[in-house]
């Protein structure tokens, strides 16, 4: 067996409304579109992704909190409608999907010989969070990819941030010496929005445009400032800066999938794609790739 | 008399999925205590607040007549399903939908198959109301809502209650001290993760047996504080708004630690 790979790793947000403004058959609720930049942005993803030809999506999602530990979905098939508990007017959606249990058992063993607490997700009856589905669904509608489904241990917010994601980075690890041992080639999600800060009231109805813009501007331009640097490819500054950047702007990126990503890809000074940028009910959104294949840090299919 | 009996529970489903365990079962215990109250009382609808329920931009209200379908804990999977089967007063939930509108906070109902009905109101249905006797009225944890506006959200539901003719029980659903173990222990050696946090729990159920409610009013912002209460310990609030603001004595029908935070079984002599 051939040493596996990560190849790529895409900041993917879940705002269920992405899935809402797309209007596909899995989801009841119907529109008349919007966010069209963010679902544009991710039908650009879609693309690179099929030219990547992975054999696992691994998605890290802060819509499954978990306390005591991090923990893996462990059942191969999984379905069932998910009904989004924030916005069930415009998210209930019918999901099928494919869990590749066997690498996600040797990401939760890695991370326990690691010194983390990890655990199995083994209840065939239990509900995938509405993040792992957005996520999953954006940047790969077709279903036909098996996935490793992550919880999010809310150790950033029960300690520090610096600790939380101090666990985040070990996971990191973990993961990544799961995918190598495993032979698969594999792309990182992480299902993080930047500035957090929303409205509290929906328009009506909720797809006009017209009343969609940053909720804070300081966290619009914090937004801006780490997007820069991303694209730049200054990934340590980005870090140096993110404790700060998840004070000032309630990133959600403090709950720690893009620092488990990153960590996973050793932290790479490579510059990201940005697929596009947008706001969702004021939370600001961005679709970026870090293409390990066209920097050279892994090999084409 | 609308209100005619007040308990404030844990939402951990620890005690209902795994009662064998002896510091589980003496709240497990508790809970079966409360439910003979709760019936022997003879609400019509019980109105509950689950902190564990998180809504962000509304105040939601659950108004689908009939729950019924199995839950699955985020964190406790392990320990098994979480059936349920719930019967809503929709006619009550409704109005108080439309009168906490009428007070300036923006409310709506939720009437959807498959929405995911949170562990606490399901592990308080399932003990509390285990014949299905009660319709319940559930309603949300708004995390931008602070005391006073929880306190009024109670106040109008059973303001609500009373203009329809309907005796309440009035359940919350929320925990006391939130320190937890993070790892896994020996779960029969299950105690307070922390002595000060088990100590500032111990002070406030002293002040609800004794009915000491100013006393209690009074140490709640530093209590939630010190002992990172669960949600600030805004179901507090919840349970006096719908009360009318006082007691005259509670009964503790257990306290002990779930995984390291506290939780108890409390009811409150309206």
């Amino acid at each position: 067996m051939s040493k596996g790979e990560i190849v790529a790793g895409y900041l993917a947000p879940h705002p269920p409304h992405l899935v809402y403004g797309e209007n596909p058959e899995q989801n009841e609720a119907r529109s008349q579109g919007g966010w069209e930049q963010l679902r544009w942005a991710y039908e650009r993803a879609r693309a690179s992704l099929e030219e990547l030809k992975p054999d696992v999506l691994l998605v890290h999602s802060p819509h499954w909190i978990t306390q005591q530990g991090h923990h893996f979905l462990g059942v191969k098939d999984l379905s069932g409608k998910s009904v989004d508990p924030i916005f069930p007017n415009l998210f209930r959606y019918n999901f099928e999907l494919e869990v590749d249990v066997e690498l996600a058992e040797a990401c939760c063993a890695n991370g326990a010989e690691m010194g983390l607490t990890t655990k199995m997700m083994r209840n065939p009856n239990f509900r995938v969070d509405y993040g792992t589905i957005t996520t999953l669904h954006m940047i790969r509608p077709q279903w036909d990819i098996p996935v490793v489904g992550i919880s999010a241990n809310n150790s950033p917010y029960y300690l520090s941030t610096k600790e939380g994601l101090e666990e985040m980075d070990v996971l990191g690890k973990a993961t990544r010496k799961a995918i190598e041992d495993s032979g698969r080639r594999a792309v990182l999600l992480a299902s993080n929005t930047l500035c957090h800060y929303h409205f509290s009231v929906e328009p009506v109805p909720p797809e006009d445009m017209a009343q969609e813009h940053p909720e804070n501007y300081a966290g619009y331009l914090w937004d801006m400032r780490m997007i820069e640097l991303l694209r730049q490819g200054k990934i340590s500054e980005v870090f140096e800066l993110l404790p700060q950047f998840i004070d000032e702007a309630f990133a959600e990126v403090k709950s720690g999938a893009f620092t488990w990503m990153f960590s996973a890809m050793e932290y790479p000074e490579l510059a990201g794609e940005l697929h596009g940028y947008g706001t969702v009910i004021g939370t600001g959104n961005a679709v970026m790739e870090w293409n390990l294949i066209k920097a050279g840090l892994a090999k084409a299919a | 008399m609308t209100v005619v009996s007040a308990f404030m529970l844990p939402g951990s489903p620890l005690p209902y999925v795994q009662r064998d365990n002896p510091p589980w079962g003496h709240i497990a215990d508790g809970m079966d205590a409360a439910a003979r109250a709760l019936a022997e009382s003879r609400p019509d609808t019980i109105i509950m607040y689950s902190t564990a329920w998180i809504a962000v931009l509304d105040q939601l209200w659950q108004t689908k007549a009939h729950l019924q379908d199995v839950h699955v804990d985020e964190n406790w999977h392990e320990y098994g399903d979480l059936p349920f089967d719930i019967h809503t007063d929709v006619e009550l939930a409704e109005a108080c939908v439309s009168a906490t509108n009428d007070a300036g906070i923006k409310s709506k109902g939720v009437d959807y198959d498959k929405f995911p009905i949170d562990t606490g109101s399901i592990v308080a249905a399932n003990f509390l109301n285990a014949d299905k006797q009660c319709k319940f009225v559930i309603t949300a944890n708004n995390v931008y809502h602070d005391w006073k506006m929880t306190e009024q959200l109670g106040r109008i539901a059973a303001e609500q209650a009373q203009k329809l003719g309907r005796k309440i029980a009035v359940v919350v659903s929320g925990g006391l001290s939130g320190s937890i173990f993070r790892n896994s222990i020996n779960i029969a050696d299950d105690h307070i993760a922390s002595s000060e946090e088990d100590e500032w729990n111990m002070r406030i159920l002293g002040l609800m047996e004794g009915g000491d409610c100013a006393g209690l009013l009074a140490v709640c912002p530093e209590y939630a504080a010190a002992a990172k209460v669960d949600m600030g310990f805004k179901h507090m609030a919840f349970l006096l708004g719908a009360i009318g603001g006082d007691f005259s004595a509670a009964k503790v029908h257990a306290y002990g630690p779930l995984y390291g935070s506290g939780g108890a079984v409390v009811e409150f002599s309206v």
